[in-house]
């Protein structure tokens, strides 16, 4: 018996022709996918360049593990309405008299179900592994094929997920006999298991999240998190530990779920209800003798006026909207919503640890994940009002009745509308309940009305629209949400095949950016502009949607174009072309100034001008160029029309040896005008590049100088073009919007890019042993130090900010200016700031300190005072004197980014760095970031203000590497060393995870090539353990002595192999393996505490015993593991229970061994000291004064380590 | 009051030719469409309601041209089709006062109004806040009149509306129909004769697609009056019977004997009783020579 039903139930779907219509979207979709990322598209869009094999096992299992997710999505309308669709049918009532079990009915439709989504999973396979293959692929990244990753993902993920999700999905329809109920579970389930994954993040949450991800994702990411690109290319994924329990727990869950489906399932016919008031029950006769009625109605009006046809279509609206809202999929679905916006409120969005103010914009943000939930709400109630009637077979009643069709439509579009009201009000009740419970009442309920409502609703309606055309057409509701979910994830994913504007991509166009300091800018202009644009084109769909308007019984496709043209009258006519033309009128408008107007550079053309660039100019590289040595600018800021006008002067002096005739000016295409004070001849003008050639008549002797005024501005802004970066308040522009001087690089970078240009393979930069490339710093090519000065206006009610002191200050023709001169020589990198500021001032000896900030951002002005002071006090006292009078921090809005950066005496400083921070100083609370980026910004006034490195590889350690490390021992001497682990442990998994997206290499710290997650991170870990290792007095001695040898130092330029001389002259012999270690090569330990005991002794003391491993291994550039150049350089260990040895680099290593006790729920050290290693397994007792609780190997986490987590754990007391 | 329909052919896709150039004119009162199942009935009911559009051919309802101005011809219909669900969760009285919006009466009083009176012609006010969809088939019948009569329609077409239903509840809607029946024109599809013969004065015999017979019923059997004859004879000698005769229908006794019905010009045989004419003879001479013609062909 279960054979014939299971194969007439494939055979019923092997018949319909939704299943080919899956499967060719599928396979479509697993074939572009895979293509574009081994760069089918190419010959479109930018090169697919990257040392990453896309086809790797674990590249196979994302892409895999993402199409089959979408899958999923079908489940409802396969798996789940396998047993529902004989009760539609009302086959049940004759089919369960049939003499087969409860058993063999259950499993064979369920398995039925299964076995079809196999089949569209065959076809997606293929369609990754034909996808990679495809002719115009790039076959430098893509590897032999092999059977196995395909394997081990459907053996491991897809087939214990379907099993696991298909029960859910069989359950939860056949009991509620509703396919949306169906779809709102997965829904549900996905939504739940993001959250999930976020929520436990942090890395010691991380195996809690790995355990319970329904999907095993996050199992699988806890082993393959860090690894670098070598082993992404190389490794199968592994089947191990966590991933098992995973996998076993929720095969277990599946199993039970299936096991109370099969329990609670009866042949019956009702539907699974909750009836309250079931006592209630009573016997009915009704009475069957009735006789004749006189027929009379008592008069009524007909109405089919406009104005009471709207009446109508507003309480239609109410019918079909209460009953959306009173279904429970959707009830659930808006109580999941509310929840998890909740708690992802109060837990997410954290920056180190530390959460932001709940500012409305936050509020509204954390609300926009809601995004893709109420789409899909919107795709999926469409097409269930659209066809409800057909549904519930009331159709030819509701089509007979003479309701127009705009009205039955609109009443239904009406009703979606308020149901998207109902869920973002969500967002609004979250947010103000957000708000309340963290004592902030700031509510500014008009943004967010105006965000919800203005800016939020419309892009919902243009999907509405789309959808309604969709589910018009195709008449299965379930199939339209489909076709619904692959437009809304597939358009904007059309840019891997080079559509790049977004004209043509429905619903596509600039978004909007809110920060307190300018609210939405410029930004809402462009927005609304496009969303009326697709706006035009969704009304077009809703008229075509009325025209198709499924009303009656047509018999086929043919007969609905008939209908179509019988409804197409003037009205229709009219409002279609006034549509129409709008769109298209509005998209040419678009199109000009896009394309004619100014010119649009595809992402393609941009990688070939890059290529054409370096060919054409590089050659100049070497010709030698005058210094800039003085710099005086007038820069007019104007906030309202945002546009800039600026002037200035250029001293330059011939430094070199030998005689200049040429000057190469590098310039952006603002409309300019150079003029230099001695003859010369424009020998080459380029309009592309914006790089001229100037002949000096009478070349430039060595010491000579040469003066350059130039004027530049913007070209003037419009509708949808911004042509300068000057924004209404809070503008932040730095010297690049100026000329310089000699070729400028920015070259391309990927090696497998450039040989399809043909050039050469890139060395990004030189060696820093190169002595010929020490001439410029990273900063600047085109000069050393200068002088500097800023005449700087804007508008009455700003203030203007430009590095410097304060000369003057006036108003002129309704205009502030400020004048602003710097008393010393500074590297040539300057600022421009303007807006509304209030100002704090305080002091530090003779140092004016000032904060200028937005009114309403006075949370954390104390902290970042407190955070200049202790970083002028620890860099002057260890490295040298400050060499200003003022440090000025200046706030710029979060949407110009969340960083601060450093200039002479003067930081612009993000409002979302800081300003808006939530800072807990309870012992809980996170780390105090707007102290600490203020002490890390200060700090450069040292490290790059003083001393900046050559422009080659590894210069970015002599400033972010010191910075960060000045602001990790201040972090420090507030808060005690104890409390660093936790700010190590995040440093540490942020190098780990950022190393494993490297695409070109990983150069050791000395040599980086300038990446973040180098010398930030992996920097800062690296100087603050060599502190603790050679003592924090003794390394700041020798950073002293370093700066005194190379601050302010004309060319050629100090690089990182001066510093690490300076580091090992301080260094003892025992420990020069840390320089090796440190700064000249990859290296990671993976140490971890075996076992651990301890015991009481007769003394009242306490033995603990402890078995630990250390290990270290070292990386090449591209991650793969190596332990030393030699046999001799590395050792193993092995026992006769393991079946691989270990291997280590060879130890001769110092680590921290500690063991801690407990006082008061706080923990105290009770031993910490430097173990001498030399092998990899140790073994160590040591007796501690009072009670042990844990012990550890390298406890704080001071040195890189691959699994920061197993270097602590608690103690087995024996008994 | 006339609905007039012309040279109406319909083809579905399956090659099935549902209606084949009908043409009728139905006046006021009730109309019996007769017809077996699959004859077309349904097809017709539904082009006339506008559900369907037909391939060729006009209907007009009182200068309403009913394929072109479907709007107008809505106001005035009342359509019951053969069977019908309803929207889960809502009751008889919030079901009806939707309708009446669709069916545009604006003023809540008078909807309201109209809801009960109609609840209570229809014997459903005691369940009124009962979900539709947990009636009986009796019940959901009488509301389906219910709604019908929501816009005091001059056409009414109900489609096969006393199959499945008990004596009781049968006799029942036929009481209100012919009692709403006597001020419009009342179509009413059916392969019941006895529904025709009693409430109907015209009536149409519909088969394959083809008007077979346009007759009042009293006529129908005035026609063949004298020309129906019936004869009991023993199961065993049906075959050579039928072979012999032009049976219209055979029934059993309940001694196992049976009695068949012929149709003759005289007297067919030995043992043969003139009996009176009914309306079933009418409708299975008329099928029977549509057969005839058929095979013929």
């Amino acid at each position: 018996m279960f054979f014939t039903i299971f194969f007439n139930e494939i055979k019923y779907w092997f018949g319909r022709p939704a299943l080919y219509i899956y499967t060719m979207i599928f396979l479509f979709i697993a074939l572009m996918i895979s293509g574009s990322a081994a760069g089918l598209f190419d010959f479109l869009t930018v090169t697919t360049g990257s040392s990453k094999i896309v086809n790797s096992p674990l590249g196979i299992s994302q892409l895999f593990g993402a199409l089959t997710a979408l899958i999923i999505f079908l489940y409802p309308s396969i798996i789940g309405v396998a047993v529902y669709r004989d009760y539609k049918s009302e086959m049940h009532t004759i089919l369960y008299s049939y003499p087969f079990t409860k058993g063999e009915y259950l499993f064979a439709k369920f398995f039925s179900g299964i076995f079809i989504v196999h089949f569209i999973v065959l076809f997606v396979a293929l369609g990754i592994g034909f996808g990679f293959v495809l002719p115009g692929t790039n076959g430098d990244i893509v590897a032999d094929f092999e059977l196995r990753p395909y394997l081990d993902i459907y053996l491991i993920y897809i087939l214990p997920n379907m099993l696991f999700m298909g029960a859910i999905i069989f359950g939860v329809v056949t009991f509620t006999r509703n396919i949306s109920a169906g779809f709102i579970t997965v829904l549900i389930i996905l939504i739940l298991q993001g959250f999930l994954i976020s929520l436990f993040e942090d890395p010691e949450k991380r195996y809690i999240a790995a355990l319970f991800d329904p999907f095993g994702d996050a199992a699988l990411a806890y082993y393959t998190r860090y690894w670098t690109v070598a082993e992404q290319n190389e490794l199968y994924i592994p089947i191990q530990g966590v991933l098992i329990y995973n996998r076993l727990l929720w095969g277990a869950i599946g199993i039970l779920l299936f096991a109370s489906i099969y329990r609670l399932f009866d042949f019956g016919q009702n539907a699974f209800t909750i009836n309250f008031n079931k006592k209630d029950s009573k016997r009915i006769i009704k009475s069957n003798f009735g006789g004749i009625i006189r027929v009379i109605l008592p008069k009524t009006k007909f109405d089919f006026s406009i104005k009471n046809n709207l009446k109508a279509l507003w309480k239609l609206s109410n019918i079909d909207f209460f009953f959306i809202i009173k279904s429970w999929p959707f009830i659930s679905i808006v109580l999941v919503g509310l929840l998890i916006n909740l708690i992802g409120l109060f837990e997410l969005g954290q920056v180190f640890g530390t959460s932001t103010l709940p500012r409305t914009w936050r509020m509204l943000e954390a609300g926009n994940s809601f995004t893709l939930a109420i789409n899909i709400c919107i795709f999926l109630y469409s097409g269930i009002l659209i066809h409800r009637s057909r549904i519930s077979k009331i159709d030819q009643l509701v089509d007979t009745s003479p309701a127009p069709n705009w009205v039955l439509l609109g009443s239904k579009f009406l009703a979606i509308l308020k149901m998207v009201l109902v869920l973002v009000s969500l967002v609004f009740i979250t947010g103000i309940i957000f708000q309340i419970s963290n004592g902030y009442y700031d509510f500014e309920i008009g943004l967010y009305f105006y965000e919800l409502i203005v800016l939020g609703l419309i892009y919902f309606i243009i999907w509405i629209m789309l959808a309604f055309l969709v589910q018009t057409l195709i008449t299965n509701p379930y199939v339209g949400l489909f076709v619904m979910i692959v437009l809304f994830i597939g358009i904007p994913l059309t840019n891997l095949a080079g559509i790049e504007q977004s004209m043509f991509k429905y619903s596509q166009g600039p978004g909007f950016n809110y920060s307190d300091m300018n609210g939405y800018g410029a930004t809402i202009n462009r927005y609304l502009f496009y969303k009326i644009y697709w706006l035009c084109l969704g009304i077009v769909f809703y008229i075509l949607s009325a025209l198709f308007y499924y009303r009656g019984l047509p018999s086929n496709f043919s007969e609905r174009f008939r209908i179509l043209f019988s409804r197409f009258n003037s009205k229709y006519a009219f409002t279609l072309t006034l549509f129409m033309g709008l769109f298209l009128s509005m998209g040419s408008y678009i199109y000009y100034v896009n394309n004619i107007l100014n010119e649009r550079t595809s992402n393609k053309e941009f990688e070939i001008q890059t290529a054409e660039w370096e060919k054409k100019y590089k050659k100049y590289e070497t010709y030698k160029q005058p210094r800039i040595v003085a710099v005086n600018v007038n820069v007019d800021l104007f906030p309202k029309t945002r546009d800039i006008k600026a002037s200035g002067e250029y001293i330059m002096i011939n430094k070199s040896t030998v005689l200049i005739d040429s000057i190469f000016l590098d310039h952006n295409s603002a409309p300019s005008t150079f003029k230099f004070d001695k003859e010369n001849s424009l020998v080459s003008e380029d309009t592309l590049y914006n790089f001229d050639i100037y002949k000096l008549d009478k070349p430039l002797l060595p010491g000579d100088s040469l003066k350059l005024n130039f004027t530049v501005q913007n070209k003037p802004n419009t509708l949808l073009r911004n042509n300068s970066r000057i924004i209404s308040n809070g503008t932040f522009i730095n010297n690049s919007y100026f000329p310089s001087l000699g070729y400028s690089g920015g070259e391309l970078t990927d090696d497998k890019t450039r040989e399809k240009y043909d050039l050469p393979p890139n060395k990004l930069k030189p060696h820093p042993s190169d002595s010929t490339a020490l001439g410029n710093t990273y900063i600047s090519m085109d000069s050393d130090w200068i002088d500097f000065q800023a005449t700087v206006s804007t508008s009455k009610d700003q203030i203007a900010i430009a590095p410097g002191y304060l000369q003057k200050e006036w108003i002129e023709d309704d205009r502030r200016y400020f004048h602003y001169k710097m008393d010393s020589k500074i590297l040539n990198f300057y600022a421009f700031n303007s807006a509304k500021y209030e100002i704090k001032k305080d002091r530090w000896n003779d140092v004016n300190l000032e904060i200028y900030y937005h009114k309403g951002h006075e949370y954390n002005l104390d902290r970042m005072m407190k955070g200049m002071k202790a970083a002028l006090d620890y860099c002057s006292e260890n490295f040298s004197p400050y060499q200003h009078k003022q440090v000025r921090i200046i706030e710029f809005p979060k949407t110009a980014g969340a960083f601060a950066q450093s200039f002479p005496n003067t930081i612009p400083f993000s409002e979302s760095a800081g300003f808006i921070a939530d800072i807990d100083d309870s012992e809980e609370g996170g780390n105090d970031y707007a102290f600490y980026i203020t002490a890390h910004e200060v700090a450069h006034q040292w490290w790059a203000h003083q001393v900046i490195g050559a422009d080659v590889l590894g210069a970015t350690v002599l400033s972010e590497s010191l910075s960060e490390y000045v602001s990790l021992k201040i972090i420090e001497s507030v808060n005690g060393k104890n409390k660093m682990r936790k700010f190590l442990k995040r440093s540490l998994d942020t190098y780990l995870t950022s190393r494993t997206f490297e695409s070109k290499r990983e150069n050791a710290l000395m040599y980086n090539d300038g990446q973040g997650y180098i010398h930030y991170q992996k920097g800062s870990l690296i100087f603050y353990a060599l502190s603790d290792y050679i003592g924090e007095k003794n390394l700041n001695n020798a950073l002293k002595k370093y700066v005194k040898k190379v601050a302010f130092q004309d060319p050629p330029y100090t690089t990182s192999i001066d510093l690490v001389n300076h580091v090992k002259e301080a260094t003892p012999d025992s420990l020069n393996y840390l320089i090796e270690d440190m700064f000249e090569t990859i290296t990671l330990y993976q140490n971890r505490i075996v076992s651990t005991e301890s015991k009481k002794l007769d003394n009242g003391k306490y033995q603990v015993d402890i078995e630990f491993k250390v290990s270290k291994y070292r990386n090449d550039e591209k991650g793969k593991i190596f332990y030393g150049d030699r046999e001799k350089d590395s050792i193993s260990y092995k026992t006769e229970e393991m079946r691989k040895p270990e291997y280590s680099v060879y130890l001769s290593d110092y680590v921290d061994v500690g063991v801690f006790g407990e006082n008061d729920d706080k923990e105290t050290e009770l031993y910490l000291k430097k173990h001498k290693i030399s092998s990899i397994n140790n073994k160590v007792t040591i007796v501690v004064d009072e009670e042990p609780i844990e012990v550890g190997i390298d406890p704080y986490n001071k040195l890189i380590d691959t699994n920061s987590d197993d270097n602590r754990k608690k103690i087995n007391p024996i008994l | 009051m006339k609905l007039q329909i012309e040279n109406l052919t319909k083809t579905y896709s399956n090659k099935i030719k549902a209606l084949d150039n009908v043409n009728l004119k139905i006046g006021k009162g009730m109309f019996g469409l007769l017809g077996p199942n699959g004859a077309g009935k349904s097809t017709l009911m539904r082009t006339i309601a506008t559900l369907q559009s037909p391939d060729s051919g006009t209907i007009t309802f009182n200068e309403i041209d009913v394929l072109t101005d479907q709007l107008s011809l809505r106001k005035v219909l009342g359509y019951l089709p053969q069977s019908f669900g309803v929207y889960p969760k809502m009751s008889a009285e919030e079901l009806l006062n939707y309708f009446a919006l669709l069916k545009g009466i604006s003023i809540k009083k008078e909807r309201d109004e109209l809801v009960d009176k109609l609840l209570d012609i229809t014997n459903l006010t005691d369940v009124k806040r009962k979900n539709v969809d947990g009636y009986s088939g009796g019940m959901k019948q009488r509301f389906g009149i219910a709604q019908l009569l929501l816009n005091s329609p001059k056409l009414i077409i109900v489609d096969e509306p006393t199959a499945g239903l008990d004596p009781a509840e049968r006799q029942r809607f036929l009481n209100v129909l012919r009692e709403v029946g006597t001020n419009s024109t009342v179509i009413f599809s059916t392969h019941i004769v006895d529904d025709v013969k009693e409430l109907c004065n015209d009536m149409a015999i519909l088969n394959g697609g083809k008007i077979l017979k346009h007759i009042k019923p009293v006529d129908a059997t005035t026609e063949i009056k004298n020309k129906i004859w019936i004869k009991v004879l023993e199961r065993k000698d049906l075959d050579k019977a039928e072979k012999e005769f032009n049976i219209l229908s055979s029934n059993y006794n309940v001694d196992n004997s049976l009695t068949i019905r012929v149709f003759s010009e005289k007297k067919p045989g030995v043992g043969f009783k003139k009996s009176e004419p009914q309306l079933d003879d009418v409708y299975f001479i008329a099928l029977k020579e549509d057969q005839l013609e058929e095979s013929i062909k």
